[in-house]
């Protein structure tokens, strides 16, 4: 097994009196794919915000215990949560390209964080649009409104706009979940070329999909870790029932 | 019990009366602007645009109402966009709901109900006399600022909401801080709504005539500083009709006026078409 990138111990997160997630204690491997599944309303989503910290912008949310990345507890007073989202970049359920251009979304982050070389931004660009698998199809319209591409390549753009910051981890809250078939068939492709080079964990209701493109998954129900192994072995052969229960889709 | 008008028949019906009332909407703005060109056309000449005016107004031209009204909007504006901004930004993005934020938002809407005529007089008090900024370019601008910032703020304020969470989520998990993410993302998607309240606030400010007789002035002379008093259109308008100066004076000035007020609408219009272009759709 390889080496450990992210750990929750004994996390707790409560949104006002309502507990959210309970005592969740999970690792995830430096670049592998970690599924998170679960029911609406398991504290999946809520469990992947907590990773970059996305979660301080909700109000009234309380959190206990340790998040661990690269060994130094993310809600630690010596950790800047601006810092800490350049090394563990975020794609959304819904895709959200900035209303520029499809080169200015890409450069976004790289000029947020103060790079003005021009030759060097077209690097990263370039780069970007060619590992998010989009490059063929934009490369000569970088100057188009992102607003114009269609839905899976918004989201193919979100995910280079990610890559152009060159983060450690990328998480995804159900990418696909907006998208058509053929949408998310690359995207899922594009998540196994990925994981060479990224850490990845994915939140998703699909478990068709957690299936094709997870090495580890984490089943979650009512806030709760109810199983997390190897995929295989989770799909396969659960140790608990409400696990085969819901991979086998009697409920959910 | 059924309707003793057949479906059909009130159908039509409403249809009629639709049609007749916006007829009469559209055919009353007709009538007036129709109205006030044919009867202002025949004194606008080069001269009348370029010239002092003389005789009280009765001869010459309007350039000094023509300069204070630009100078006093340019005042407004560049006092009200960046306070009015600010605070809806501060509103919208920084303060969290609560007894600070509905004092605020309070403050904005009482300062909307004020009567212009008051604020006028405040602005004769506080600016021209305590302040001791006189009769005067400043004095006017800053007194048709308290006038529309209510509406920068408002309408910033609601622009700002507007815009999709997901973006700023999009910016702050890219590493961004809270203020690159309000500069860079927030703001210009709120360009467009924001330019339409500062239009709307501007629209009334040109047009406005209570606030600026007690501090503005009437001067007729062309203002050198900001310390200068002037005399803008509508003022000048009024007193060119009130006091039987000249009516064809008057009509002259009103078209000017007119004129004034669609350049700025169709300013607007090109800065929401320059911002607007990644905008709407999905």
């Amino acid at each position: 097994m390889s080496e450990i990138e992210i750990e929750s111990r004994n996390l707790d997160l409560w949104y006002g009196s309502a507990q959210a997630l309970k005592n969740i204690t999970m690792a995830m491997p430096e670049k592998k794919v970690t599924a998170i599944i679960g029911p609406s309303g398991c504290g999946k989503s809520t469990f992947l915000r907590c990773i970059n910290r996305m979660n301080d912008l909700v109000k009234d949310c309380r959190i206990t215990g340790e998040l661990l990345f690269e060994g130094t507890d993310v809600y630690g007073n010596s950790v800047d949560a601006v810092e800490l989202r350049k090394k563990i970049g975020m794609v959304f359920q819904k895709p959200n390209p900035f209303p520029m251009s499809i080169y200015d979304n890409v450069a976004y982050g790289p000029r947020v964080h103060g790079l003005r070389n021009r030759e060097e931004l077209d690097r990263i660009v370039e780069e970007s649009l060619k590992a998010s698998a989009l490059w063929n199809e934009v490369g000569d319209i970088p100057d188009r409104s992102a607003i114009d591409l269609s839905g899976g390549q918004q989201q193919r753009l979100c995910i280079a706009r990610t890559l152009a910051v060159k983060p450690k981890v990328i998480l995804f809250d159900e990418p696909c979940s907006a998208l058509d078939p053929i949408s998310t068939a690359k995207i899922e492709d594009l998540i196994n070329t990925l994981k060479h080079d990224y850490t990845i964990v994915i939140v998703t209701h699909n478990m068709q999909q957690a299936a094709r493109v997870s090495d580890h998954t984490a089943f979650f129900l009512l806030g709760e870790l109810i199983e997390f192994g190897k995929t295989k072995q989770i799909f396969e052969l659960p140790e608990k029932k409400s696990t085969e229960d819901y991979i086998t889709g009697r409920f959910g | 019990m059924t309707s003793l008008i057949s479906p059909a028949t009130s159908n039509r019906a409403a249809k009629v009366m639709l049609w007749v009332s916006a007829s009469i909407a559209i055919l009353t703005l007709m009538f007036i602007l129709g109205y006030i060109v044919v009867q202002g056309l025949p004194v606008l000449t080069l001269s009348f645009l370029l010239e002092s005016p003389r005789l009280s107004g009765a001869e010459g031209g309007i350039l000094p109402a023509i300069v204070g009204t630009f100078c006093l909007m340019l005042v407004t504006l560049l006092s009200a966009v960046p306070i009015g901004i600010g605070a809806a930004i501060y509103l919208a993005e920084y303060a969290h709901e609560g007894a600070v934020t509905r004092i605020i938002s309070f403050g904005v809407e009482c300062l909307a109900g004020i009567p212009s005529i008051v604020i006028g007089l405040f602005g004769y008090a506080f600016l021209a006399i305590y302040l001791g900024f006189g009769f005067s370019i400043l004095s006017g601008g800053l007194a048709l600022m308290f006038m529309v910032l209510p509406w920068v703020v408002r309408v910033s304020e609601e622009s700002l909401k507007a815009v999709p969470g997901g973006l700023r989520e999009a910016s702050l998990a890219l590493g961004a801080t809270k203020w690159q993410t309000v500069s860079r993302v927030v703001l210009p998607s709120a360009v467009p709504g924001i330019t339409t309240g500062v239009i709307l606030g501007i629209g009334k400010a040109i047009g406005e005539t209570a606030v600026i007789m007690f501090t503005a002035g009437s001067s007729l002379l062309m203002p050198t500083s900001l310390f200068d008093p002037v005399r803008a259109l509508p003022y000048h308008l009024y007193i060119l009709a009130s006091e039987g100066i000249s009516d064809k004076m008057a009509y002259g000035s009103s078209v000017v006026l007119l004129v004034m007020v669609l350049a700025i609408n169709l300013a607007a219009v090109a800065i929401q078409r320059h911002y607007g272009r990644h905008h709407v759709r999905n």
